[in-house]
């Protein structure tokens, strides 16, 4: 995946099957994970205090609120910002953070008015209160290449005065009006389906202009480094406000302290922890896990445990209940160049998506444990919002014993393209891989099985980052099988999953994530249709076709719907799953004193 | 036959005349000659040195934009970023720059700033994470070059006393597996047995333990003895075996034989004569593995978690953030040039032929 992001919760679903899984999922997470609200005033108090440790292999991706795009920074920025949504705990929809009231929808969608809660303040050394212009700053600011938020044009884009792209310095986007202290009105360029989920990501975060500015106008802002925060906690900081070598160490330590400007009336976390230390570097993930498993750390907090230690916790009863396993909300897939031979031919894609043997691919990555094997796009995770509409579990135009693959089948599809024996002639062809496990696994299987129909593979094995800067993100330099890359949404609408990753008009010549380079003009018109819908059911309706008519093109052939693993210590007494998100809400974690 | 004194140096050494130079004969003239060839010596290591690190920062350019390395560009940018963004990055941080330019720019800085620049990802100042980790780097380094000291040299004299024993046999073979164990997998296997959260037998601190000398002088300690001896290990066998050849070699020279044939006690025939000369290139090596170990030692200080400059390299080139990769290469290669020009003095200092 391009980042092991993992956002968004989903909802339990309609479709009986679908409904049991959920409920597995729920059930599984029991042990340890408990409703918010469950416990009541007296038992809340009794799990505040203490210290949470999350252990973690690397650093964030950008310790800037306005700049932070995956899962694990996530865990840091929730729990330091207020966006104007948040996810409460199995959630999929957000909830009410900074914001006093759900946006409000008028002039056909194309004005959306939200108003913020009175009485939130900064964080030394700014310490005034919170006011619709540091949010309308904090988009902006977005924008400026010294800040780079990547999504920034994705969804704040649509609004009336946003630049097309990065500007050198913090824009003024006319479509963002602040009517009063506490009025924010969007306009925008046309209605948009997830402009309401947008408002969840952190980049609405509240940022106070006079105090930041200096930092944002460096040619990268070290706002970051001196950051404001307004969630219950904030990263320890020097009298100046610099969190630099005191609560952030790159690559060491990230220490959460509580904000002594938070109010606990205007929020509905619980923040039972005096303080959460994300201690980083521990780079062997059998070390994170047996360490936690010792009580030495709380939780994982980037890396997942091993396969063999999986394995090993949930034959062991003492300590399967540490254990809490959330649906990832995206899926992994084998990308097939669609834009040159071989691959530029249905039957030859189909013969592929019937060979894989994608059991031995899920098993490279734990099996079963580690997620539901993948037949279409859209997660289970997903419900009603899109996966019961793309056909939920039965829908499998793949389908073999034991999802082992079919290799009858794929050859008499390379027959039917031409090729005698049901083997491919050509001349060899390419895969750009991982050059470590899992990923080198993975590719290994998928290289084997199209050799069942006749494929010799030259494999380039290179760092995961690599593999997507350098080959797949770039259409002139991508090879014919990316076996190693698959997306997570942002938020749970199908639109998130869909759209960048195969609508024909998404294709870039660098940064490209269609990487099968898909761009068929029916599906194309139908992802443009689907966008423009603002009704729920039809929306879903809508995208579940997308998905449908995209498995069926067999440019991308899934093979997980994964599963994230979190392991809890024993003293955690109270945790809480982002549903589907995976990683800890530190937030709603409580520890068992010393 | 007449007997050189026991106490005469192994190899008595005079630095020869130059050719056409003047007759030293003076002990001041003599005195200040040698003085000055030194001083020259040392200017010339100097120079070659500085040009050195010149490759190295240009070399490390090359390797980072001839090889398939993520683009640090887009890795900045992020995943939903459009081209235009990236391009913008690109311009901003100078990457559109051709090649040369930004080396130049980089050069300037490091000579008239000595700057690094600033981490990509952080935008935290490269020389500050330096020098912040330069401590625990060198606490590793000395610790564990003692303990690779401190067993090398008994193990490789045992050895070379008593060539062919079984003692000698067992200890070199012991020597062989310390070498050929990856340091990676030594590091798993000692926090597996030996670490107090982890460990089957919970003796001492595990990953991520380290504390600062200035916090905990005996946290500081016990943190380090797993990583010291784990480090150590190959050292300290690759260090036994070269000892003990250096004293077998040793022990079979003439002056060795003379002084067994005044009746020295064998015990000083090895320790005040062949002990001496055995040491001095062990001595030399000794020091451009401190050097190297100093630029960080990488696999140690991922393995136990310890917030060195070795880590730090590991954390940029998993990040492909150029600026702490180039900090770090270079900071490397200072102390291994500057290890090298000292041992060159001091083999200058010790033997006056190398100066000319």
């Amino acid at each position: 995946m391009s980042h092991p992001r993992r956002f968004g919760p989903g909802r339990l679903v309609s479709g009986a099957l679908v409904l049991l899984i959920a409920a597995l999922v729920v059930l599984a997470a029991a042990g340890v994970v408990r409703a918010a609200g469950d416990s009541g005033q007296a038992a809340a108090a009794s799990k505040r205090g203490g210290t949470i440790t999350v252990l973690s292999a690397g650093d964030v991706d950008h310790i800037d609120p306005g700049a932070a795009y995956y899962q694990f920074t996530y865990e840091i920025t929730y729990a330091t910002q207020r966006p104007l949504l948040a996810y409460k705990p199995s959630s999929i929809k957000p909830s009410l953070d900074l914001a006093a009231a759900m946006p409000k929808y008028s002039n056909g969608g194309r004005t959306v008015t939200v108003t913020i809660r009175r009485g939130v303040r900064f964080s030394p050394p700014v310490n005034r209160e919170v006011t619709s212009s540091d949010v309308k700053y904090a988009i902006e600011r977005g924008f400026a290449t010294s800040v780079a938020n990547s999504y920034a044009s994705a969804y704040f884009g649509v609004i009336v005065g946003a630049p097309a792209s990065g500007t050198r310095s913090v824009p003024n986007i006319s479509g963002i009006r602040t009517p009063n202290r506490y009025t924010l009105v969007f306009h925008l360029k046309r209605p948009s389906g997830v402009f309401t989920y947008a408002l969840a990501q952190p980049l609405t975060a509240p940022v106070p202009e006079g105090y930041a500015r200096k930092f944002d106008s460096e040619t990268l802002s070290t706002y970051g480094t001196h950051q404001v925060a307004t969630g219950p906690y904030m990263i320890k900081a020097n009298a100046s406000g610099s969190i630099n070598g005191v609560g952030y160490k790159p690559g060491q330590l990230i220490q959460l302290v509580r904000n002594p400007n938070w109010k606990a009336s205007t929020s509905w976390r619980p923040a039972y922890a005096d303080q959460v230390l994300f201690k980083e570097g521990f780079q062997d993930p059998t070390v994170q896990a047996r360490t936690i498993l010792s009580g030495g750390a709380d939780v994982n907090g980037d890396t997942p445990p091993p396969a063999a230690e999986l394995q090993s916790i949930v034959s062991n009863p003492s300590q399967k209940t540490q254990l809490v396993f959330t649906p990832a909300g995206g899926s992994r897939y084998v990308a097939l160049n669609t834009s040159k031979p071989p691959f530029d031919k249905l039957l030859v894609r189909r013969a592929v998506a019937y060979v894989l043997d994608r059991n031995a691919m899920r098993l490279t990555r734990g099996g079963e444990i580690d997620g539901r094997i993948a037949t279409h796009f859209i997660d289970p995770s997903f419900g009603t919002y899109g996966f019961t509409q793309a056909g939920g579990l039965t829908f499998n135009p793949f389908p073999s014993a034991g999802s082992a693959g079919n290799v009858a089948k794929a050859k008499a599809l390379m027959r039917q393209a031409g090729y005698a024996n049901g083997m491919y002639s050509g001349p060899q062809i390419t895969m750009v891989a991982d050059s470590t496990p899992p990923g080198s696994n993975t590719a290994q299987v998928v290289a084997n099985g199209v050799a069942k129909i006749g494929f010799n593979v030259k494999t380039i094995s290179v760092t995961h980052s690599s593999m997507y800067t350098r080959f797949c993100n770039v259409p002139k330099n991508e090879p014919n099988v990316c076996p190693n890359v698959g997306w997570l949404p942002d938020f749970h609408d199908a639109q998130a999953i869909l759209d960048v990753t195969f609508n024909g008009k998404q294709i870039l010549p660098v940064n490209n994530s269609n990487w099968p380079q898909l761009d068929n003009a029916k599906i194309n018109a139908e992802i443009a249709h689907a966008e423009k819908i603002l009704d729920p059911a039809a929306r879903a309706k809508a995208w579940g076709e997308v998905d449908k008519q995209v498995t069926q093109t067999a440019a991308a052939v899934p093979w997980l719907w994964e599963n994230w693993p979190s392991l809890y210590s024993k003293r955690v007494t109270h945790a809480s799953e982002r549903w589907n998100g995976g990683a800890p809400d530190v937030t709603f974690m409580a520890v068992a004193p010393s | 036959m007449a007997t050189r004194p026991a106490t005469d140096p192994p190899v008595p050494r005079v630095a020869p005349a130059r050719d056409g130079g003047p007759p030293l004969t003076a002990p001041g003239a003599l005195a200040a000659a040698a003085s000055s060839s030194l001083l020259r010596y040392v200017l010339r290591r100097i120079l070659w040195g500085a040009f050195i690190l010149l490759i190295v920062t240009a070399l490390t350019f090359v390797i980072f934009y001839a090889f398939p390395s993520a683009d640090p560009a887009a890795l900045r940018a992020g995943r939903s970023a459009t081209p235009q963004l990236i391009a913008e990055i690109r311009q901003s941080l100078g990457l559109d720059k051709p090649l040369y330019v930004q080396y130049w720019r980089f050069l300037k800085g490091l000579v008239l700033h000595f700057d690094l620049g600033y981490s990509y990802q952080n935008q935290t100042s490269v020389r500050s994470e330096l020098f912040a980790r330069l401590p625990a780097t060198i606490s590793l380094t000395a610790g564990a070059f003692v303990v690779w000291m401190l067993v090398a040299i008994p193990v490789g004299i045992v050895s070379a006393v008593r060539r062919r024993s079984l003692v000698d046999r067992a200890v070199m073979g012991g020597a062989l597996v310390a070498i050929s164990a990856p340091v990676y997998w030594l590091g798993l296997l000692a926090l597996f047995l030996f670490s107090n959260d982890i460990g089957v037998v919970p003796l001492l601190p595990g990953a991520g333990s380290y504390t600062p000398f200035t916090v905990d002088p005996w946290r500081w300690f016990t943190s380090l003895l797993l990583p010291w001896f784990v480090l150590a290990a190959a050292f300290a066998a690759f260090y036994a075996r070269m000892v003990r050849g250096n004293v077998l070699e040793v022990l079979g020279e003439d002056y060795i034989r003379t002084a067994r044939a005044k009746g020295l006690p064998e015990r000083d025939v090895v320790f005040r004569h062949a002990l001496r000369s055995a040491l001095t290139p062990i001595v030399t090596i000794a020091g451009l593995d401190i050097g190297i170990l100093l630029g960080g030692a990488i696999l140690t200080e991922t393995v136990f978690n310890i917030p060195g400059v070795g880590r730090y390299a590991y954390d940029s080139i998993v990040n492909a953030d150029l600026p702490a990769i180039q900090g770090t290469v270079l900071f490397g290669a200072v102390f291994i040039v500057t290890a090298n020009i000292v041992v060159d003095v001091l083999y200058a200092f010790l033997d006056p032929r190398v100066r000319y």
